[in-house]
């Protein structure tokens, strides 16, 4: 039976192929070591007080205020997702005031829940005094690092809660206080 | 959620497919040969093939990179591996699969004119392919911190998948002793169709040291789109449930489409052939199940102004903003589509006639073949970025009556080393043939940019 025997031949070449063709050298278990490691930049929050927009050169500048508070909420759940609660390393808020205001600010930074109750740590950083109108802006910088079991803690935040506050404010001062800010995302994660 | 899952494995998933089927093409000894060529010159009776079985096709290429770039065990860690291929590749690289299977196939010749050869059936076909989206691949690795006054280009988001039957009936006539014509019609039944293409805009952060805040976080003229048809359907659907409704669109309840095979075989003399055809000339309607979502707009974002009361402006919500901006529309609205165009030629050239009549190289009744022949052949298949190419040159060789055999090398887009290999056995009226090619990369399929590999099983007379 010579057709048998070309079948025969057929198979064992089928066979061969087969066996030899494969997937060598390569260890498809390593997708479980892929971690994602991106960092994001992205604005935070932002303002710009002008004196000439709240104080009347017109007052008297012997009254004296002995002190100024400016409270402000607004929504903010960015740290509320799942994603970012399991995967988000931590966060670095850089802040940067640039103040030519004769008055150190102090800046209050906050996180609410739901209810509007205060969660996790409160932030104050000072701006330090500025040289009058004109002048070179005095620039403060500091930065925040939130760690993985603060953002944790943050989990329900719904609101951010700000303060600005000023002592001894009276007509004759004049300037600009202004605040930049970011934060630096640091991710970290499997995929 | 599921939409957006489904834009990632439409989008991100890296497809290409390239349908060549280099070893298959104006291989007459086999019914197959008539759907990449409906003038192809065969010399059946009839045909059948066996249900299901006669023709399994699949094919996978990537162009950039291979499975070993990333999985090598060599004892690297895979993120730097990652990294380095993420870096080497653009977004014109891709990765396709194409996988089709024949249900129905059959032939005959016409008993009135016997020049004339009817043949016909049915198939399903999935095709995906996904450029790499290189700059949102970047951003979701690396993030934005390294790019910062480099803009992001929504236009490296570009793929599309596509699952559907198709019906078809063709005719091929030869004409006379040198030419034979033939021209297939199709009816396309979509079953499932996704697609992203020509997306405009970009994402940049840019550095602002005089502007309110320390970036400026600006989508600028963005229009993104994802076209599906076939899913809004699905969505609410489970299991057993979403089998009956495929297998509904299978049977012409799907969005219903249009189109045309054309192709000849010319003769130039005994020898010397050439040939040509152009498959999937044809638009398919969506119209039923349509769920297109697009996102157009400019938008800056600069951070949370606060506390408000130093600019009295109104408080801001990013998120209201940012939808007001950029407005995510879901249109259902008709929208139509080319199927892949493709197109074949050949120049072969045959020789090694047999004809001393003391073996049994051929069929009863048929004419003495020629065990030999050689040729080029030209491919090229239109995708949604810019046409694909490849050129091939093959030797045919008949061995036995019962053997016949076809090697291919192919340059193309994914390599320039692509070696195919067809095996077709006919024995009494049962064929089987198979065909795979890259066969250089099969010791090491991980290291290949693309393979290919058909099968099925005829009966010839």
């Amino acid at each position: 039976m010579k057709t048998k025997k070309n079948y025969v031949l057929l198979y064992i070449i089928c066979l061969i192929a087969c066996m030899t063709s494969c997937v060598k050298d390569v260890d498809f278990d390593q997708a479980e070591d892929v971690v994602l490691t991106p960092v994001f930049e992205v604005d935070f929050v932002y303002s710009r007080f002008d004196t000439d927009r709240f104080i009347d050169p017109g007052i008297d500048p012997s009254i004296i205020v002995p002190e100024v508070i400016v409270r402000d909420t607004l929504n903010y759940d960015l740290l509320s997702t799942d994603f970012i609660v399991d995967n988000l390393e931590r966060v670095e808020l850089t802040f940067e005031f640039r103040n030519t205001i004769e008055r150190d600010f102090e800046f209050t930074l906050g996180f609410l829940d739901d209810n509007n109750v205060l969660i996790g740590p409160s932030y104050t950083i000072t701006a330090n005094a500025g040289n009058g109108e004109g002048t070179t802006p005095i620039v403060t910088t500091q930065i925040i690092t939130l760690d993985n079991a603060t953002i944790n803690i943050l989990a329900t935040t719904a609101k951010l809660i700000s303060a600005i506050r000023v002592q001894n404010l009276n007509s004759s001062l004049r300037g600009i206080l202004e605040l930049r800010s970011k934060g630096t995302y640091f991710f970290n994660y499997d995929l | 959620m599921r939409a957006i899952l489904l834009f990632a494995i439409s989008l991100l998933s890296l497809f290409g497919y390239s349908q060549n089927k280099e070893t298959l093409y104006d291989f007459t000894d086999l019914p197959q040969s008539l759907l990449l060529n409906p003038g192809a010159d065969v010399r059946f009776n009839y045909h059948l093939g066996v249900p299901f079985l006669s023709q399994i096709h699949v094919n996978a290429g990537l162009k950039g990179a291979s499975l070993y770039d990333v999985f090598a065990d060599d004892g690297r860690d895979i993120n730097d591996k990652i990294e380095t291929t993420l870096n080497t590749l653009t977004s014109k690289d891709y990765l396709t699969a194409t996988q089709q299977l024949e249900i129905v196939s059959f032939g005959w010749k016409s008993k009135k004119n016997e020049k004339i050869y009817f043949s016909g059936g049915i198939y399903q076909e999935l095709d995906v392919i996904g450029y790499f989206p290189k700059d949102f691949a970047v951003l979701a690795y690396q993030g934005n911190q390294d790019f910062l006054n480099q803009s992001f280009r929504f236009s490296t988001i570009s793929g599309s998948a596509e699952l559907l039957a198709v019906y078809h009936f063709g005719y091929t006539k030869k004409v006379n002793k040198s030419m034979t014509f033939g021209a297939r019609a199709k009816l396309y039944s979509s079953i499932f169709h996704a697609r992203s293409a020509k997306n405009k805009g970009t994402f940049t952060t840019l550095e602002t040291p005089q502007g309110s805040n320390i970036y400026q976080h600006v989508i600028s003229n963005a229009d993104v789109t994802l076209r599906t048809s076939g899913y809004r359907g699905l969505k609410d659907l489970e299991g057993k449930e979403i089998a009956n409704k495929l297998i509904g669109r299978a049977l012409l309840g799907g969005n219903l489409g249009l189109g045309i095979d054309l192709g000849f075989t010319h003769k130039i003399n005994e020898q010397l052939a050439i040939t040509g055809s152009v498959n999937d000339l044809g638009v398919i309607v969506y119209n039923k199940d349509v769920e297109t979502y697009r996102a157009r707009g400019n938008y800056v974002f600069e951070g949370f102004e606060t506390p408000i009361q130093f600019s009295g402006q109104n408080p801001e919500n990013f998120l209201d903003e940012l939808e007001e901006a950029i407005p995510l529309d879901t249109l259902s609205t008709t929208y139509v589509t080319m199927r892949p165009l493709k197109f074949n030629g050949s120049v072969k050239y045959s020789f090694n006639k047999y004809d001393d009549g003391t073996c049994n190289c051929y069929l009863e009744g048929e004419q003495p073949p020629y065990l030999d022949a050689f040729g080029i052949q030209l491919f090229s298949q239109f995708r949604p970025k810019r046409p694909q190419y490849a050129a091939s040159l093959f030797y045919y060789k008949r061995f036995f009556s019962f053997l016949r055999t076809k090697l291919t090398y192919t340059i193309d887009d994914y390599s320039y080393n692509n070696i195919g290999f067809l095996l077709s056995t006919h024995i009494d009226k049962i064929n089987f043939y198979i065909s795979a090619n890259n066969l250089l990369e099969y010791t090491n399929l991980a290291k290949a940019r693309g393979a290919s590999l058909q099968l099925g099983f005829n009966i010839i007379m």
